[in-house]
């Protein structure tokens, strides 16, 4: 357990160094929401409730879903499939170290540098924009919304890391083509721009069976209360269901791809 | 029972060919031409502990193939391989706790930070006890004389103070089995000879083994006795590298200054010489081994000479002879 608390404090270490490229990537965070934001004031603009959902709820989930992707779907694990094509992995294979963990305790790194700076980004949006927040209903939803928020984490991590995996059968240019494909699917159905439940009804009867939904949209669904218990419930079964299946489908995508792995660069 | 044993070890890749161009590029996408490639192809040696042998060959012969097998980060195709009585690939922790692998050309150090601060992330991921560590670290720093070095940002380093900081970090665990591939690559002269003497030093003092891979003939005659020769994925010769001599060299090389002018012409009546360099009033032959005395002595005798050298042929020309096939007078 050790190792990985210091691979956390030397990736922290390592973080700080960049200091311009840090700023600029919260910026860009910032901007995102924005864009995001003002788009749904403005369909607001002259009614108050839209796709079911009144102003100050559909404001609070816009606000709730740009922290949750800039949280959830920061992983430094798309490092991972660079580290495959051009054999630094080599590094990591040849030491008393699992490199999921190390990655993992990279990532909670990079996670906790995010929730300081966004409790102050967070502080100054509400002091400028003065946004209609809406609380959670009770204590129980939010200790509940906290722990789904934890399981997406994992779920994203996991999954990102399966996808870096294949770079060992398509090492060019570092797997990138296949996760851009990916990830835009992901960022869609993940409900970050908007609830998945204004889509058809046949769609959203899909999508939220798919792991997607449970990044974003339901963790938020259960802060703003709208899952009555037993919703609450199974939401938080299938995200262990998919929690599980992605860890093993990801050891096994690992264990085969390391059987053919080339250990390139020398 | 040696530290070291490979039987039969044979490592093939697959790779796709592309036809050069656009329309090669094109087809490529359609119809993909893979084929084997041999890195290694059957080979077997034993090494034991305390051994420090070194693998030459030509660039793509397969040392670093069989490097990264022993290190357990290639797969076998088929073949035993077995290190510290471990197998490689299985990738316990006990078994990567007492060996190291350095390749000159790829790093471990974490570029933008100090070199200390990798050195202490390597000493929990070893699980080195602390008092290890520093004693360790101290001797390592003293040996390899990098006292302030360590603690400055690793990409403001050169590539010699690179390279040495690359060494302690491979080595502060103290591992039994040290692989080192190529590590004098790029380094000037002055660099290479420390970073050898500290490998000489390190094999006596800690008994490890050591595999070392390098284009530079000179890290291999100063610190191999032993010698595997590798081309073509399969292993030329292996042994005492003054046998290779005795094996592949049978001719010396006499080196002579004559005290007065001469021609060519005058040493036809020595049959087993043959001219290799002709500069009055120096003059380089090569004779047969067996009968470089009697040459030697006939010179003497028959021409006023200044100075005379008998020689073997250097490593590089024998070398050079086994790879090329080619005779070298």
């Amino acid at each position: 357990m050790r190792k990985y608390f210091q691979i956390f404090k030397t990736h922290w270490q390592s973080s700080f160094i960049y200091r311009l490229n840090f700023i600029m990537w919260r910026v860009r965070t910032i901007l995102q929401f924005f864009g995001v934001y003002f788009l749904w004031l403005a369909i607001f603009i002259g009614q108050d409730s839209v796709f079911d959902y009144s102003k100050s709820v559909m404001l609070t989930y816009v606000i709730g879903t740009a922290i949750l992707r800039s949280f959830v779907f920061s992983s430094r694990s798309v490092s991972v499939g660079v580290e495959i094509a051009n054999g630094d992995l080599n590094n990591y294979l040849v030491k008393p170290l699992s490199y999921l963990k190390n990655w993992l305790a990279r990532d909670l790194a990079d996670k906790l540098l995010n929730i300081i700076f966004l409790t102050v980004e967070l502080f100054l949006i509400v002091l400028i924009i003065k946004p209609p927040i809406v609380a959670p209903i009770s204590f129980s939803h939010l200790a509940i919304f906290f722990f789904a928020v934890i399981l997406a984490m994992m779920m994203y991590f996991l999954f990102s890391f399966l996808i870096s995996s294949f770079t060992f059968w398509y090492p060019e240019h570092n797997g990138w083509p296949l996760r851009f494909f990916i990830f835009m699917i992901i960022e869609f159905l993940a409900g970050g721009l908007f609830p998945l439940d204004i889509l058809p009804a046949v769609a959203f009867k899909i999508f939220r069976f798919l792991p997607p939904a449970y990044l974003v949209f339901y963790p938020i669904q259960i802060y703003l209360g709208r899952l009555d218990f037993s919703q609450i419930v199974s939401t938080i079964l299938i995200m262990l269901a998919w929690l599980l299946v992605l860890y093993k489908l990801s050891r096994i995508v690992w264990k085969k791809g390391l059987k053919i792995y080339g250990a390139y660069g020398r | 029972m040696p530290a070291i044993s490979v039987t039969n070890l044979k490592k093939y890749y697959q790779v796709y060919k592309k036809e050069p161009g656009l329309s090669g590029s094109i087809k490529s996408l359609f119809n993909r031409k893979h084929e084997d490639v041999k890195a290694v192809n059957n080979i077997s040696f034993s090494i034991n502990e305390g051994e420090l042998v070194g693998f030459i060959g030509p660039n793509g012969a397969g040392k670093t193939t069989t490097l990264k097998v022993l290190s357990g980060l290639l797969y076998p195709t088929s073949g035993q391989v077995s290190v510290l009585g471990f197998t490689p690939f299985d990738r316990q922790p006990e078994f990567q706790k007492q060996f190291s692998l350095v390749m000159g050309q790829k790093n471990q150090l974490w570029w933008d930070l100090p070199a200390l601060d990798s050195f202490i992330l390597n000493r929990e991921i070893y699980e080195i006890p602390p008092v290890q560590f520093d004693k360790t670290l101290k001797n390592l720093v003293t040996m390899l004389d990098l006292k302030d070095v360590i603690k400055i940002q690793v990409r403001k380093l050169s590539l010699g103070q690179r390279m040495k900081c690359e060494l302690v970090a491979a080595l502060l665990h103290s591992p039994k089995v040290l692989f080192l591939d190529e590590p004098t690559i790029g380094l000037d002269v002055v660099m290479q000879k420390k970073i050898r003497d500290f490998i000489k030093q390190y094999n006596q003092k800690y008994q490890a083994t050591i595999i070392l891979t390098s284009h530079y003939m000179d890290d291999v005659k100063e610190l191999c006795d032993r010698v595997i020769i590798i081309d073509n994925g399969q292993i030329f010769f292996d042994g005492a590298l003054d046998k290779i001599i005795k094996k592949y060299a049978d001719k010396k090389i006499l080196e002579v200054t004559f005290s007065g002018p001469v021609v060519k012409k005058d040493f036809s009546i020595i049959k087993a010489a043959k001219i290799k360099h002709f500069n009055p009033p120096r003059v380089v032959f090569s004779v047969k081994r067996r009968s470089a005395n009697q040459v030697a002595a006939k010179l003497l005798t028959k021409f006023s000479v200044a100075d005379l050298n008998i020689t073997e042929s250097s490593i590089e020309d024998i070398i050079r002879q086994v790879f090329t096939g080619r005779d070298l007078s």
